[in-house]
Order: structure tokens, then sequence, then C-alpha cells
């Protein structure tokens, strides 16, 4: 779950990490209100989960007061990426001597946290990662340990700093990792962390992602995802379905994420062909949950045929037959849906589908399946 | 022969008495596998399958030698669980359950290491030495003994795989699923590692995916310390860049962890790359006879 901007600053500055002034503002009322109070040159920033806000004209700094409502009800109606903006944040803009980049993730090879810091900050930070990554220094913190300050005063010297600045990055870094900790993060990230003319150290740009498995831990984060979710959403969430919309024309049901992405890659070897979806059941298969996914699947607006691909090592894949078979039964669907199913019970499940008209492929190798599929549809491979 | 388990593997079930560890105990039994006990706190004293239940890890520890612990526990008690195996000085301990947050992965996996544990998973479907043992919930009906070790970050593409094989008469000498979270407790190179020592297996199937760089890593002790033929087939070259795809390790970050920069580092180190799942058995063959 990634967080507005507004949000993990709200966050960070409970943890004593210092944000310029301002708050949020979701109207331009609101807006100069807040820029009234203090003070302009301020800094508007759209609140939308995109990447390459700054690039796409999703932050503008407002000089004269007067200017600011216009600018507000403009930024307000413009959708970034597809996404209107939740609200505008309004800073007081910083003068930046120094910027930072700073930010906490997880290496996912050694498990590890891993705290990077460097002082090409700003939005070109990625580039930096492959081009200089000699520029970017990292310390690992053993999971079994707190981090202690002490501990990264020698990554934040090699950035040249000194002095107050210094103690004071090594401060807010421990704070920002004790977030990243408790909140459970994928990443916290403070990008720029601004050094200013007058020698203080301000969070400028926010990032917290936490990890949705953790939410468990966190009740007031899942409410505001599940006050979002419908309640189809919710119960495909809950055992552990994930749904990607893709915009072709053959929906998928896959038992397996792995499954499911090796699956479109033999159906995307024919050019007429391309998944619709990408739907992944986890190990949670019930009746009730293939009715859910086949109603997902049968939304997609292209649908040529379905493609199911199903394995049953954990999932009763005997029981997800009857959900398939009802959907098909109760919506008496005349699409093409070919399926394959092995593993445990795979006797039933097939018995279940051949009644409902599904075509079954008792065969072990998805391509086989896949070369059918492209026969009843008649198109070829390239 | 084999990695990790085989026929006179001791095997504890660590929330054997839930819906799925029940049906699953059941499964392995039917395989052969020699389940010792099981634990769920509270149910001490119970008998599932006649399996005897422990309310503790050490209670069964103090009762039967234990080779492997496996879970079945819901993933917010995952971590106390899996510290529990390994503090009761069970060696290797595999964690079947999905959803369990990375940052208590992170503490087990430093902690397995620590203690000299080997922890496979989470979100394994375990391991499986057909006709020997089989820990976890792979439907054994898909594998076959034989000469080949694979290695899969996907459960139910380490299905696919073994049973295409097994259709060629090529069967398995054993097949780890090592988990498709974010942070694996074991990586693939460890495993690999094991395989090269292992006498009995010839060749090695790596079935990988996109996000990470599990796979690049790996193709470095290839090149270096790997004296079998490796066989690779990584799942998503057809992923739009940027879409999470379930896993939640199957991200594409940038550059790194796409298909194709997995595919180019095993290809340097002289890895067949299968391009699709079905060219697998092919080059198995080629290798192995």
């Amino acid at each position: 779950m990634r967080l507005h901007e507004y949000e993990a600053e709200e966050i960070f500055s409970k943890y004593g990490i210092n944000i310029p002034l301002g708050g949020l503002a979701k109207t331009p009322q609101e807006v100069k209100q807040i820029a009234e109070s203090i003070g302009v040159p301020v800094v508007l920033k759209s609140q939308v989960l995109v990447g390459g806000r700054g690039k796409a004209g999703g932050v503008k700094i407002v000089d004269n007061l007067d200017e600011v409502d216009i600018v507000a009800d403009k930024m307000l109606k413009t959708e970034l990426k597809g996404y209107k903006p939740e609200g505008l944040l309004v800073l007081k803009k910083v003068d930046i001597k120094k910027e930072i980049y700073l930010g906490i993730t997880i290496d996912r090879t050694l498990g590890t946290p891993i705290i990077m810091i460097s002082t090409e900050g700003g939005i070109n930070i990625e580039e930096v990662s492959r081009k200089n990554p000699e520029k970017i220094f990292k310390f690992l913190v053993n999971p079994l340990q707190n981090l202690y300050p002490y501990q990264v005063i020698s990554i934040v010297k090699k950035i040249g700093l000194t002095g107050e600045p210094l103690a004071e990055t090594v401060i807010i870094i421990a704070k920002l990792y004790k977030v990243f900790r408790e909140y459970d993060g994928l990443i916290a990230e403070i990008n720029p962390l601004v050094l200013t003319e007058e020698g203080k150290v301000l969070c400028v740009d926010a990032v917290l992602e936490i990890d949705d498995s953790a939410l468990f831990r966190h009740p007031e984060l899942n409410k505001r995802k599940l006050d979002a979710m419908s309640e189809r959403d919710k119960r495909l969430m809950k055992k552990g379905a994930t749904f990607v919309k893709l915009n072709g024309n053959i929906g998928l049901v896959c038992s397996g994420a792995g499954l499911a992405m090796a699956t479109m890659d033999m159906i995307s070897d024919y050019p007429a062909l391309s998944p619709a979806n990408f739907l992944e059941t986890g190990g949670g298969i019930t009746s009730d949950l293939m009715v859910d996914c086949m109603e997902l699947v049968l939304e997609q607006p292209k649908l040529d045929a379905i493609f199911i691909n199903l394995y049953g090592g954990i999932n009763p894949i005997h029981e997800g037959a009857k959900g398939i078979a009802k959907v098909i039964r109760e919506r008496k669907l005349n699409i093409p849906i070919v399926a394959k199913a092995l593993g445990n019970r795979q006797e039933e499940t097939w018995e279940t589908l051949e009644e409902v008209g599904v075509h079954i492929i008792k065969e072990s190798e998805t391509q086989k399946a896949v070369e059918f599929l492209a026969k009843l549809l008649g198109v070829k491979a390239k | 022969m084999s990695i990790l388990i085989d026929k006179n593997t001791k095997v504890l079930v660590q929330g054997i008495t839930g819906n799925i560890g029940t049906t699953q105990t059941r499964y392995m039994l039917e395989e052969g596998t020699n389940i010792v006990a099981g634990v769920t706190p509270g149910k001490g004293g119970l008998k599932v399958e006649n399996v005897p239940v422990f309310d503790r890890v050490e209670e069964a520890v103090n009762n039967f030698p234990i080779d492997v612990s496996l879970l079945f526990v819901p993933a917010r008690v995952a971590k106390d669980s899996v510290l529990e195996a390994i503090d009761a000085g069970i060696k290797t301990v595999v964690l079947i359950t999905e959803h369990t947050p990375v940052h208590d992965v992170i503490e087990m996996k430093a902690y397995a290491l620590q203690k000299n544990a080997i922890l496979i998973g989470p979100t394994t479907p375990g391991i499986i030495t057909p006709g020997e043992c089989k820990i976890g919930i792979l439907p054994a009906n898909m594998f076959c003994q034989g000469q080949v070790g694979i290695i899969s970050r996907s459960g139910t593409l380490a299905y696919e795989v073994a049973a295409n094989l097994c259709a060629i008469g090529i069967g398995q000498s054993t097949v780890v699923g090592m988990g498709a979270d974010r942070v694996a407790g074991t990586n693939l190179v460890d495993i690999l590692k094991l395989f090269n020592q292992d006498k009995d297996t010839k060749v090695v199937v790596i079935v990988g995916e996109v996000g990470g760089t599990q796979e690049e890593d790996a193709s470095e002790f290839i090149r270096e310390g790997m004296s079998k033929p490796v066989v690779a087939y990584i799942a998503g070259i057809s992923v739009p860049p940027g879409k999470r795809m379930g896993h939640a390790g199957a991200i594409i970050e940038g550059g790194k962890g796409s298909a194709k920069s997995k595919i180019e580092s095993l290809l340097a180190s002289d890895v067949k790359i299968a391009k699709r799942l079905y060219e697998i058995p092919s080059l198995v063959k080629e290798l192995i006879s």
C-alpha cells in the first residue's frame, strides 16, 4: 500500500522528522488560506499516487499570493497519468543549499534492510543508480538488532556533510529507520532531504509504501484500504487472489503467479491472442472464490475465450470446478472455455467441467492447451 | 539420491490440526513420508491421522528425533512458529504459509543463518524427493524418480516442469520450491550448491521468474563453481514492466530483474535457456543422455 505524500509526511513528522510549514488543501480557497498563513513563495504538489509526478507537471512553485488560487484551481482539476489528485499539499518553499537522497528498502537477496544515501538527490536518482552506483552509499542493517545512530555516521560523512547537518542527518536516518520497521515499510524515502541556507535539514518529499501482508498490524491503514475497495475485491484479497487488467482478448484464470506468467508468455506467441487479464487465485481456492474469479474475468470487454490453468496441490480444484460450472450454467455462457487442471482429485474436476461444455486438456503441457485454444479460435502462431 | 530430504527424514508438522494441515498430512503419509509428530498450541494429546500432537515443538523434539519441520500456520504467527522450531534445534524448516509480512521474513532468515538452520519458503510448495519423501503440498502424481534436480520460484510451474519431464521418461532427484516472496529464506544459489554436491543429480533445472536478482546472482556461481549442466526458464517475458503480478517478488524494477536481464546473465554462464516452458524437456534430454 503506497501512501500519499501528505500521509507519509504526517507519519514522518510524528517521528520527529522536520518538514516545511504547510498542509493539505482540497479547494483553491483552502490552498490560499494556507499560503496566507505561511507566506509565499509556496510549492503546490498534486496528491496522486503516480511516479514521475514532477516531470508530469504535478508540482508548481507560486511566488505571488494573488495567483495561488488560480494555479491551485487548475492543478486540482488536472489528472496526472489518469488519476485525479486527492488534494494539494501546500508547502513553504525552502532555500536549498544541498539536496540529498535518503531511502530505506529491503535487499531481496540478502534479506536485510538497506539504507541508501546520495548527494545526487532529486528526480534522477534512478538514473544515478544505473549509471553511477558508486555515488550511492549503502548500509545494511542486521534485522535482529536495532539501528544505532553511530553506525550510519560514516555513510553520512561520505556525502560530505560535517558539523551540525551531519549530526542532524544521522538522527533523521535513525528516525526514518524506526518508521520503516514499525510501519512494515517496503520503501521509506526522503527525496530530497534538503540542507537549507540557514543550516536546517528538512524532509521535502516523503514516500512510504507499506507491505500489504502486514496491514493486519496497522488497523487504521487497513481500514482505509478496505474502504476504497469493492466487496468482490475484498473477498478476492482475503483469499489471496491477485487480478491485473491487461486489455487483451483471452481471459485467464490460473492457480499460481508463475503458472499465469508462463501461460501469458505462450499465449503471446500468437499475434491474434493476448491476455485480457492476469488472475492468480493463490492457494485458497473454493467454489465461491471461483465464482468471483469467473465473474471478474467475464467483465473484460473484448473476450474471445477463457483459458483456465489449475493445479491441485494445496488447492481443492474439484471445489473450484463447481464454482466455474455454476457460473457457466447460471449465465448460460457460450464463450469457448479451455481448461487444463491437474493434481489432487483431477478426475472429479474434469467431470464437473466437461458436464458444462468446458474443453478439457488432460496432458501436462500448458502449451498443448494453448495450441488447442488457438486452433479453436482459428489463429496461427507467428 | 537427493538433497535435503530422503526416505529416512523424520518430519514434524506445525499447524497439523488445521484444515489444510490435516488434509496435507494425509496426502504426505500416503506417499510414505515419515511424519512422526505434529504441533498445535492447545491441542496437545490429540492425534491427527494417527500422528501424536503436542502443544510445543520442544515437547515433540523430546519425544522423537526430528529432521524437518513443515509449517501450515497462519501468516501472523509464522515468525513465532519458525523461531520456535529453530530454537528447539530443528535444522530444516519449510514454511508453506503465504502472505507473511516481509519484516518477519527477514528476521526469520537472519535467525536461521545465525543458528545454522535452513529455512525454505515462505510461499513454497515444499520439497519432494520422488518415491522417498514429500514435505509440502506438491501433488505427488506430477513427479517421478530420476536424476534431474529442479529449483523453482513458482510452485505450480515446478509441478508442470516435473510432469513434462516424466512424460518423456525423465525423473527427478529432488524438487525444491524456493518460495515466491520478496525475500526467500534460502536463496537460489544455496540450493544450486546442494545439487552440485549431490552425486546422483546429473542436470539442474532452474524455473525462475521476473523480479529480484536471484537468477543473476546464481549465474555468477554457475560460471565459477557449478560442475553440472543447467537449464533455465524465466517466466514473465511477456509481462508488461511495472505491473505487479501477485507474487510480491514479481515486480520489475527498472532494467534489473527483467526476464531479459536474467536470460542474458544466465546465457553468459553457458546455461541452456528454454524460451518457453515446453522447451525444457528436450533441452534436459540432450544433456542427460
